[in-house]
């Protein structure tokens, strides 16, 4: 059976690079659990 | 249901079924069949790759847990965007410039066959069984809810899955995917607004939140830290990360869903979507269920939610007091939630210290009393554990919901049924071609015996799936047991890869003996100790690699290098 075919590896459409964008996903972590956090201490 | 709820349910189910095909056309050759000639974009991998993950069990589970539980579930999710970078910077590009069909055909480039035997026999019995559990338990709770018998909804998903999955290949698969997570999402929204305008009109949306909140129903970060507790901050944090690692990183239904990209960039942006959406969509499931519990401080709600355990209940004599107790808890609790209300807003802070203390004595008063119905429903030959959670959301759904949007409702527990349920056959099916009857039976067949091949084996596990969704009743606790703990095997799977990536020193013979123990290991935490679930992956991997590693180091002093 064929193997299948490569893929290219292209840069992210926004951010520049891989790296920033997997950085901006962690900031964004952190700031969700702080939303959460947030919402958490307002309706305790 | 209604007539109008038939004929949304029915245009659904339709229209699911021929989109998917629609867009499957020309899926004529392995690769086309397999993974959509490596075409699909972003959006669509990203799409799938959801409903894929969530089950119908997933929205009914979840709702339900915060109802009686709060929302703190969602921190279970804390961990999937660390696992999805880790999993974008590692573990895409490898399999992607490796041309491999399915996650286990790289450990024999990397390792060796017996290495990829053993992950794909481990990956086959643990889908396997849960392919299943995905098709019954939604149906089981929909025949107590609707009163259908148990089989029709299982035919019934199991025939419309099993159609477009054998004729269409994994592109019907994720187009269908596509097309089933919208339908999921509008059917959340509308629920949500439909719960919050049902509220009295004395409550207002703030009135809500702060009930829900004052009875603990909006605890969505807790940060106490506890090996035995699921669902903290931490469990969520370092356990969830292991759970999505090995579920995104070793899990042919996930790897497959992002092997079809046209890129790998398009394969990382649909991963990095999960991680970026994945986390408000459960805190929105979780939101749906707190607001159901402040509609039911108004509306008495059923002592429990199992209508045939209530009703079988119900006729027996010690009923009746429970019954005429609950009534009061009830009563209790809604005066004491006005009054709360009344204090609140009128800005009386010692009263309303005082009126929060009446309000949760109330509260679990009314869980005393309902707890007591699931003791007697156990007491008297009912299932052992017995547990109503399930069947609170849908319950509420088809009692209050106006007609044509409880068939929507309906129609997002079919679609997040076969989602899931679709690309576990597939990939099931790609592994037993790929990884069992092409490697170990018929080498050097053509690709149209190949594709057959691929199609039969879909059948194959799609009639497999349905027969045991007709049993699952009949395995009883086992089968609940192993859908609990769906991480008893992917810990050392975990190891396995991650021994792949990030130790090129170590070889097959070694990585074969530390998945061994790394099972032994999760399988002895599981059955011996309190060790919430969430850790087993942790476990497992770390036993995985300190043995593979161990036995490496001790063979590289012998001269052989662990082979």
């Amino acid at each position: 059976m064929p193997h299948t075919r490569d893929v290219p590896d292209d840069a992210p459409p926004f951010l520049g690079t891989w790296r920033r964008v997997y950085t901006a996903t962690l900031i964004y972590l952190v700031f969700i659990i702080f939303v959460c956090y947030l919402f958490t201490r307002v309706y305790r | 249901m209604s007539s109008l709820d038939w004929v949304v349910l029915v245009t659904t189910l339709v229209s699911i079924v021929t989109y998917g095909l629609y867009r499957s056309r020309g899926s004529n050759t392995v690769d086309r069949y397999l993974l959509a000639g490596k075409s699909m974009p972003w959006y669509a991998m990203a799409l799938s790759i959801m409903a894929t993950q969530a089950s119908a069990i997933t929205f009914i589970s979840t709702t339900g847990q915060s109802y009686v539980d709060g929302m703190r579930f969602v921190q279970f999710y804390f961990g999937l965007p660390l696992a999805m970078v880790i999993i974008c910077a590692t573990v895409v590009p490898v399999f992607h410039h490796a041309r491999v069909y399915t996650a286990y055909e790289y450990l024999e480039k990397r390792f060796d066959a017996k290495t990829r035997a053993l992950a794909s026999i481990i990956f086959l019995c643990q889908r396997g069984l849960s392919a299943g559990l995905t098709i019954y338990a939604p149906a089981l709770v929909l025949s107590v809810i609707l009163g259908w018998p148990e089989y029709m909804t299982t035919i019934i998903m199991g025939v419309t899955v099993v159609t477009y999955t054998v004729l269409g290949g994994v592109k019907a698969v994720t187009w269908s995917d596509v097309q089933q997570m919208v339908i999921i999402f509008a059917g959340l929204v509308i629920s949500l607004v439909t719960v919050i305008l049902l509220l009295p009109s004395t409550v207002s949306f703030g009135d809500a939140l702060f009930l829900a909140g004052a009875a603990g129903r909006l605890n969505a970060v807790t940060t106490n830290f506890d090996w035995n507790d699921r669902y903290n901050l931490w469990s969520g944090l370092i356990g969830g990360t292991f759970l999505f690692l090995s579920y995104f990183g070793c899990d042919q239904s996930q790897v497959q869903r992002y092997l079809t990209g046209k890129s790998i960039a398009q394969s990382r942006l649909s991963l990095l979507f999960n991680a970026v959406a994945k986390i408000p969509m459960q805190f929105f499931i979780l939101f749906i269920g707190a607001m159901v519990f402040v509609f039911y401080l108004f509306v008495q709600p059923p002592v429990l939610f199992q209508q045939v355990e209530l009703k079988r209940i119900g006729k027996l004599a010690e009923y009746e007091p429970l019954s005429r107790e609950y009534q009061r808890a009830f009563e209790q609790r809604k005066q004491a939630a006005l009054a709360l209300v009344q204090a609140h807003n009128a800005g009386n802070t010692p009263g309303e210290d005082r009126e929060r203390a009446e309000y949760r004595a109330a509260q679990k008063e009314l869980d005393r009393v309902r707890s007591g119905a699931a003791k007697l429903v156990e007491s008297t030959g009912g299932e052992k554990g017995f547990n109503d959670t399930n069947y609170i959301f849908l319950s509420f759904v088809t009692k209050y919901l106006p007609s044509g949007i409880v068939g929507l409702v309906i129609a997002v527990i079919f679609a997040a049924t076969m989602s899931a349920s679709s690309g576990e056959i597939n990939s099931l099916a790609t592994v037993t071609v790929i990884d069992i009857y092409q490697r170990h039976f018929k080498r050097n067949a053509s690709d149209r015996h190949y594709l057959w091949a691929s199609r039969w084996f879909t059948l194959f596990w799609g009639v497999y799936a349905v027969v045991l969704a007709g049993w699952a009743k009949r395995l009883g606790s086992l089968i609940v047991a192993v859908n609990k703990v769906g991480s008893l095997f992917y810990g050392s799977l975990l190891g396995c890869f991650v021994l792949a990536f990030l130790f090129p020193r170590v070889r097959g013979t070694a990585v074969f003996c530390g998945m061994l123990a790394g099972e032994a290991a999760i399988l002895g935490t599981a059955f011996f100790t309190d060790v919430s679930w969430l850790w087993y992956n942790v476990i497992g991997c770390v036993v995985v690699i300190a043995v593979a590693l161990g036995i490496t180091h001790g063979s590289m002093e012998f001269g052989d290098a662990g082979d």
